[in-house]
């Protein structure tokens, strides 16, 4: 039992970091710059696009959720904060009136927001295989924030179907907490770069004239020479965090 | 069609007349003291004794049991299953099935995590079947809210019902094509790119009409905003409020101390 009390406290942490992130983000005009009246006109679009894709995903039965197109799209144009923004207020209405099991995830969100926003800024959304990398790390940090989460308030199991996996590895003697960190990294990989891909598939559907009116443009100017050496770069340095992490998950799971 | 996303039902009770703030307060502490008292009958109390009282006191208990039984149920329960099979903790095993086994403590810590859902899930029901959410927005707005996030928050409201239609249209018209949203894997995965592209690109389109329909009425403008409507704010809503936190201290103290 004091593992959940422990995890609780995690919650309650994650929610202090965004605030101070906030908090940060307006003190130093990085979240003003993002918002601007297209922004701001942006966002409840983008929210429902969240919301009723979440559904046809579900109507076509795909065993993924692809509930965050919206916020992963904002944060590529408009700016990390403005995508955090909306991540957490997504999550926040989607819980207040659809469905409550959804309002405890804002944090989640609001961190997928912010990565896929700052992947962009550094160039991470100009081809392909860059938004495959993208996908990648919003992945990780999803599973890094949805764990304690998903310990504190649900005791590990939730009422979605992955949890499967953390009964599996719960029956086999594996600790609730690299249990649920393990079914995570297994499961949000294919959801964030399918995610991520959709995005970007968008963003390369629009015009030009549209997308220079959203506050950084720059950001998804297509690069059209592929350079191999970088691609080789990039799956050298996924290769490598997955080791990391993997190695990180045993470490916990010896304890 | 419903034209606004809401549960909102109109009745004439003390419950609806009360501030929406309070009414706001009130969710959001017994879901944190149902998660932060250290009693194990906490979640169940709260639910007998204050929460379906307070559905019939703000005459919605038809509406608000209805929910209870669609919405919230099926999650608690589902949830009260996987636990109680799959946490492997305790050892007095009531009984076995294959390689499931329940036990006692697993029984008893999957009943509690389950309640604290319903009560998570049904407070916050009861608070939106007796607040209007465009009164909820005005209210806040008036204490310091940005106009920015009121905006946001009743345009989605709006814009979600709105796409939902626009979505069965774009899988009617789609299907009719002779678009396959049925059979295996890969068609299904395939049909995603024809539903989502029209949807997506014909609701962007939309978004910069209403930036200049909004720019032009003042949007960015940051002089003081009259309201159209006056919330009413008595003693009662105050002195209410103040409990409450003083509430969710007491408990937060209780957990601590008693730890």
């Amino acid at each position: 039992m004091s593992i959940i009390t422990q995890n609780l406290v995690y919650f309650v942490i994650a929610i202090a970091i965004i605030i101070i992130l906030l908090i940060w983000a307006y003190s130093t005009n990085r979240l003003q710059q993002d918002f601007n009246t297209l922004t701001w006109t942006l966002i409840p679009v983008a929210i429902a696009i969240n919301v009723v894709i979440g559904q046809i995903v579900v109507t076509l039965k795909l065993p993924v959720y692809l509930d965050s197109i919206g916020t992963v799209f904002v944060g590529v144009l408009c700016g990390p904060w403005a995508g955090a923004i909306t991540g957490m207020l997504s999550n926040i209405i989607w819980g207040t009136i659809i469905d409550p099991n959804a309002f405890p995830w804002f944090p989640v969100a609001f961190f997928i927001g912010l990565v896929a926003g700052f992947c962009a800024k550094a160039g991470l959304f100009k081809s392909w295989w860059k938004v495959i990398v993208t996908g990648f790390l919003v992945a990780l940090t999803a599973a890094a924030v949805s764990t304690p989460i998903s310990v504190g308030v649900y005791g590990g199991i939730t009422a979605s179907g992955s949890s499967f996996i953390t009964a599996y590895l719960l029956q086999t003697g594996q600790n609730l907490l690299p249990a649920v960190l393990i079914t995570n990294n297994l499961v949000e990989p294919f959801d964030k770069i399918s995610t991520a891909l959709l995005a970007y598939a968008i963003m390369q559907g629009l015009s030009t004239r549209f997308l220079a009116r959203f506050p950084r443009p720059q950001n998804v100017e297509v690069q059209k020479d592929v350079n191999w050496m970088q691609i080789i770069i990039a799956v050298i340095i996924v290769i490598a965090v997955l080791a990391f992490y993997i190695l990180v998950v045993v470490n916990l799971t010896n304890k | 069609m419903h034209e606004r996303l809401s549960f909102y039902t109109k009745r004439d009770s003390s419950l609806h007349k009360l501030n929406p703030l309070t009414k706001l307060t009130l969710a959001f502490s017994l879901v944190l003291i149902s998660f932060i008292s250290p009693w194990y009958w906490t979640p169940h109390v709260l639910l007998l004794l204050i929460l379906i009282p307070l559905s019939f006191l703000g005459k919605v208990s038809g509406e608000f049991l209805r929910a209870l039984f669609r919405l919230i149920l099926p999650a608690a329960g589902f949830l009260f299953l996987m636990q109680a099979f799959f946490q492997p903790i305790g050892s007095s095993i009531i009984f076995k099935i294959w390689f499931l086994d329940i036990t006692k403590e697993s029984l008893i810590f999957a009943f509690r995590n389950a309640m604290r859902i319903a009560i998570m899930v049904s407070s916050f029901t009861l608070f939106l079947l007796t607040t209007h959410p465009s009164e909820l927005m005005s209210e806040l707005t008036r204490r310091g809210l940005p106009g920015q996030f009121a905006y946001v928050i009743i345009s989605t409201l709006q814009i979600i019902p709105q796409m939902q239609a626009k979505a069965q249209t774009i899988i009617a018209a789609q299907r009719s094509r002779g678009l396959d949203t049925q059979s295996g894997f890969l068609k299904r995965v395939g049909s995603l790119i024809p539903l989502v592209g029209p949807l997506v690109f014909g609701s962007l389109v939309e978004v910069e009409e209403r930036a200049i329909a909004i720019e032009a009425r003042g949007f960015t403008s940051t002089r003081e905003k009259t309201f159209l409507y006056d919330i009413p704010d008595t003693n009662l809503d105050r002195a209410l409020r103040w409990m409450l936190i003083l509430l969710v201290i007491a408990s937060l103290a209780l957990r601590i101390w008693l730890s």
